[in-house]
């Protein structure tokens, strides 16, 4: 989301959003405008309004708001989904609105000043901290997967998946920007943001997963999408390092050019995610266990069937001779 | 990575275990991919996707020899961004008039051109116009800029790493990713290859052989890009 200048000071006529004051522009979204408003108990919400006039032909604007219609009530019950809480307009009207959750500001977290608000997306983090540890990449990476896995569950697909689509509200990250949700396999067209667009088009599960694993990609290595699959020059101490590469596995899973490649679908990227945060170097395949253990484990197992062995030989000699 | 990049096409380096880093001859002739169908999409200035590949291609040719001739990031992204208008404005007259050289050519002076233009506002605190119109064909324009041989070698060197660039870019999507990744780190960061071995968890014989593959394939596309340019001339 680009951060404009207007405020609603200006006179270019607004729409009228029930029950809610606006306060500025804070960015642009698919199709639309992203405002700061309040609402009649004082609490700042994220207001998206989506105009007619944006689009060339009714049909993506009728796409947007049908789209909008599908997810809203699915917002709300998946806590890695940006909540939408009021939907106003209609298809057939010159705009539609919808009133979201806002995100945290980025300076000073869910405290909201609006003369200097500046909402919280990983784009910014990006920007601001160029790579994030790989502790944080999976606590970030595995709600949204379990988000998309929900959508993908319900039949609809994001499309969009990308840094700035990916808010925090309450420091927690959330995915946001709804205006590409569509049902699957409805439509290829061409949408979403080059880079994290899937070779094969947009408009699968698995689409969704490629996009995913580019955001990884460049919050884990702080390299930019075009550099896929490159790995950074500094990789850090020994430990960063062992991370970035049992991650770059995940990373590598989800953006194999080949969809069938792929994770097929988020519930097996989220358990490989899930799997590296509890016992990083156990459940990826990775020979680590040191090569000792593996010879103590067979002399372990050796004892073990000797020692049932001379039970065994032991009853089977007093069955046969009682005395 | 400078080094890296003029050593990649070592050919003992290729074959497996690197011994001298020495620089494979690349011809000097032109051979960046201006490939002859993209020349003549850019004369649609609406083909978007066209341009798109164009200034993909060649911004960071243009960006780096604006940076090596003196000027700041910022004055070098202007540069960028006047000497691609150039192209826009005067590309038809370079499909038309076949005198006027190749396209390496006429893009280099385009570029010199915009960089002291840049020069100048410096010098004149931006009392001077930049004339963007102006192409090879104008020659009065020519004695304004020294053309030295230092100049001359700083263009063919981006020129060739550029054209690494573009052709390491093209093969990243034609391998699997886990070879491309070590070749890179080996090839084109230069680590050790028993360091890459341990860090991509494979053994040392696997990171030679993605290097002799990739690598392979990178000179293969060289020299499309070499044959694709000489189609265009």
């Amino acid at each position: 989301m680009s951060t404009p200048a207007r405020t609603s000071e200006e006179a270019a006529p607004r729409p009228v959003v029930a029950e809610h004051q606006l306060i500025r522009l804070i960015g642009f979204g698919s199709g639309g405008e992203v405002w700061l408003a309040k609402n009649a108990l004082g609490i700042y919400r994220a207001v998206k309004i989506v105009f007619r006039k944006s689009f060339s032909n009714p049909k993506p604007y009728e796409n947007e708001f049908n789209g909008l219609l599908k997810f809203e009530p699915l917002s709300r019950r998946h806590d890695g989904l940006v909540d939408i809480l009021q939907v106003g307009g209609s298809v057939a009207s010159d705009y539609f609105y919808c009133v979201m959750e806002l995100a945290d500001d980025a300076h000073t977290g869910p405290a909201i000043n609006p003369d200097d608000y500046q909402p919280r997306t990983l784009g910014y983090d990006l920007t601001e901290r160029r790579r994030l540890p790989i502790g944080e990449c999976i606590r970030l990476g595995a709600p949204i997967a379990s988000a998309l896995g929900f959508l993908h569950q319900h039949g609809l697909i994001h499309r969009d998946v990308k840094p700035a689509n990916i808010i925090f509200v309450n420091g927690f990250p959330k995915l946001a920007d709804a205006g590409l949700v569509t049902e699957m396999f409805k439509t290829r067209s061409r949408v979403g943001t080059e880079g994290y667009i899937a070779p094969e088009g947009p408009g699968t599960a698995r689409a969704d997963i490629y996009a995913l694993g580019k955001v990884l990609y460049e919050i884990s290595t702080g390299k930019d999408r075009s550099e896929y699959p490159e790995l950074p020059a500094e990789m850090g101490n020994p430990v960063e390092m062992r991370d970035l590469m049992q991650f770059n596995k995940i990373v590598l899973q989800a953006c194999r050019t080949n969809p069938r490649l792929r994770y097929r679908n988020t519930e097996e990227m989220m358990s490989d995610l899930l799997a590296f945060q509890f016992c990083p170097r156990g459940l990826l395949g990775e020979k680590n266990l040191p090569v000792y253990v593996g010879w103590v484990g067979i002399f372990g197992l050796l004892v073990a069937a000797s020692i049932v062995f001379l039970l065994l030989w032991h009853m089977t000699l007093r069955l046969l001779h009682p005395e | 990575m400078g080094d890296a990049w003029r050593n990649m096409f070592d050919e003992n380096q290729f074959s497996g275990q690197g011994k001298v880093n020495r620089p494979m001859a690349l011809p000097v002739e032109d051979f960046i991919p201006t490939r002859y169908s993209l020349l003549s999409r850019l004369q649609n200035w609406d083909d978007h996707e066209s341009w798109k590949d164009f200034f993909d291609t060649y911004w960071r040719l243009i960006y780096s020899v604006a940076l090596r001739s003196g000027l700041k990031d910022a004055e070098a992204q202007d540069v960028v961004q006047e000497t691609i208008i150039s192209v826009a404005r005067n590309i038809q007259k370079f499909k038309r008039d076949r005198t006027l050289g190749s396209f390496k050519g006429w893009l280099r002076n385009l570029t010199r051109w915009r960089i002291a233009d840049q020069l100048r506002r410096r010098t004149n605190a931006g009392a001077l116009p930049t004339d963007i119109d102006r192409d090879v064909s104008d020659e009065w324009a020519l004695p304004e800029i020294p053309d030295s041989n230092e100049a001359e070698s700083v263009w063919e060197e981006e020129w060739r790493l550029n054209l690494l660039q573009v052709a390491l870019k093209n093969v990243r999507g034609l391998v699997k990713e886990e070879y491309y990744q070590i070749f890179d780190l080996y090839a084109v960061k230069q680590w050790p290859a028993e360091k890459v071995a341990r860090t991509m968890d494979v053994s040392v014989g696997k990171v030679y052989l993605a290097k002799y593959r990739v690598g392979a394939l990178v000179k293969k596309e060289i020299r499309r890009l070499e044959a694709s340019e000489l189609q265009s001339q």
